[in-house]
């Protein structure tokens, strides 16, 4: 592991709380979403992909002792997926449009449902509990085979909570007050700015 | 839903923290490796049978509680529509095997006796301090997440109204919880430099966990068992 400098390590952390928080303003205003990958989308514009890899690794790992839920875990390669993508996005400007925010939310959320699709398929046969299942649920009951339920279910859950997550982190990097903005040249590329 | 670490004297609260998770490691394997129904089963009663010999019986009523959902989907996917009932308790024994070893695992084992253990074992000061860092921050975050949701009530939120509207309030609650989480970072960087954390050289742990003859055998009859259940499997 590379030595890493003391803002990324104070940064990580406080990434991986966001990414936790996130669910119970999710839940209070019940929407069908995460949004428990905003803390790591942020890094990755922030801090680059590799910090958003460890934010990811972390995320799942407290977020699975957390809950005592110990299916999370498997979906860590997803996370990882989503930290690589959203730094090589932020690295290519994407939060510097409406439509080019859009438009990657989009394609990591139809990335990330196929990479969950095998894990929740073939590891727990479509039962990963909450939202998502009760979705392959219904798609299985109206008579789609339960392969393809299972991908529908995760393409609709994922695309909505990836477009509307990048969405937020747009909102925030626009947001930072320039003193803040300063302590992270990457913001100020991801925003198209350099 | 409270969970995490319980004290006590049982043989996993004084075995190596690596031990007790070299044991969650083979029973996760071993609920995949194991025949269904009856392998994953017989991994549920024993795991149940050292949560109370372990005396941690409180991790059982957790574990009903995260397991139901997946019995009831299972049964329902897989027992009344997919008409495949040996594969819905198959699933279901299965995950309930890892969550409730996973439990176990979260009781016996100190989080700070595990960070001690991996520095013992050379991993990066980094890597232990932002895993201990995390587990504070985690719950500080939440905190303050709740007392921004009671804030922005007090001023009028309204949680109800079409999904658009919905997701719109949701930036007015997010932006305070990570613009204030941002500027702390600052913060924490002078006290991380203060304490000379950006130096390179090794940590010793002041009080590292005995790692015993009777662990270290542990492991490895544990790994050595696990590659036989998969070797029979596969040539079976």
């Amino acid at each position: 592991m590379a030595h890493m400098n003391t803002r990324l390590l104070a940064l990580i952390p406080l990434a991986v709380g966001i990414n936790l928080a996130m669910g119970q303003f999710v839940a209070v205003m019940q929407l069908p979403l995460f949004l428990d990958t905003v803390g790591t989308i942020l890094v990755a514009a922030l801090a680059g992909p590799w910090a958003a890899v460890t934010t990811g690794v972390l995320s799942q790992v407290v977020f699975t002792v957390v809950s005592g839920n110990i299916v999370w875990i498997w979906f860590l390669p997803v996370h990882l997926l989503i930290a690589v993508y959203s730094g090589f996005a932020a690295r290519h400007r994407v939060f510097r449009s409406l439509p080019r925010t859009l438009g990657a939310g989009l394609v990591l959320g139809a990335a990330a449902a196929t990479m969950a699709w095998p894990i929740a398929y073939l590891v727990f046969g479509g039962v990963t509990s909450g939202g998502v299942t009760i979705v392959t649920t219904l798609w299985s009951g109206a008579g789609i085979p339960l392969k393809w339920a299972v991908y529908l279910a995760s393409l609709s859950a994922d695309v909505t909570d990836k477009i509307v997550s990048f969405l937020l982190v747009r909102i925030v990097l626009h947001s930072l007050p320039i003193r803040m903005a300063s302590r992270f040249p990457l913001a100020a590329r991801a925003l198209g700015r350099t | 839903m409270i969970i995490g670490y319980q004290p006590g004297t049982g043989p996993l609260h004084r075995a190596h923290p690596l031990t007790t998770l070299t044991i969650a490691g083979t029973v996760a394997a071993l609920a995949f490796v194991l025949p269904g129904p009856v392998g994953p089963a017989v991994l549920v009663l024993a795991v149940v049978l050292t949560a109370v010999f372990e005396k941690v019986p409180r991790i059982l009523r957790v574990a009903l509680i995260i397991a139901a959902p997946f019995w009831v989907f299972a049964a329902l996917l897989h027992g009344v529509i997919a008409q495949d009932p040996t594969r819905a308790v198959t699933l279901s024994a299965r995950i309930t095997a890892m969550i409730v070893v996973f439990l176990v695992v979260l009781a016996s084992v100190h989080p700070a006796r595990l960070v001690d253990a991996l520095v013992a074992r050379r991993i990066p000061f980094e890597l232990a301090y932002l895993l201990s860092a995390t587990l504070q921050a985690v719950p500080r975050l939440r905190a303050r997440a709740r007392e921004i949701i009671a804030a922005q009530r007090c001023r009028g939120l309204r949680v109800r109204g079409p999904f658009a509207r919905r997701i719109g309030v949701v930036i007015p609650l997010a932006l305070p919880l990570i613009l204030g989480a941002l500027a702390e970072v600052d913060e924490r960087a002078i006290a991380l430099e203060a304490r000379g954390a950006a130096s390179p050289s090794r940590r010793t742990p002041l009080n590292p966990p005995v790692d015993s003859t009777v662990d270290r055998l542990t492991r490895w009859s544990l790994g050595v068992a696990l590659v036989v259940a998969l070797a029979i499997r596969v040539l079976a």
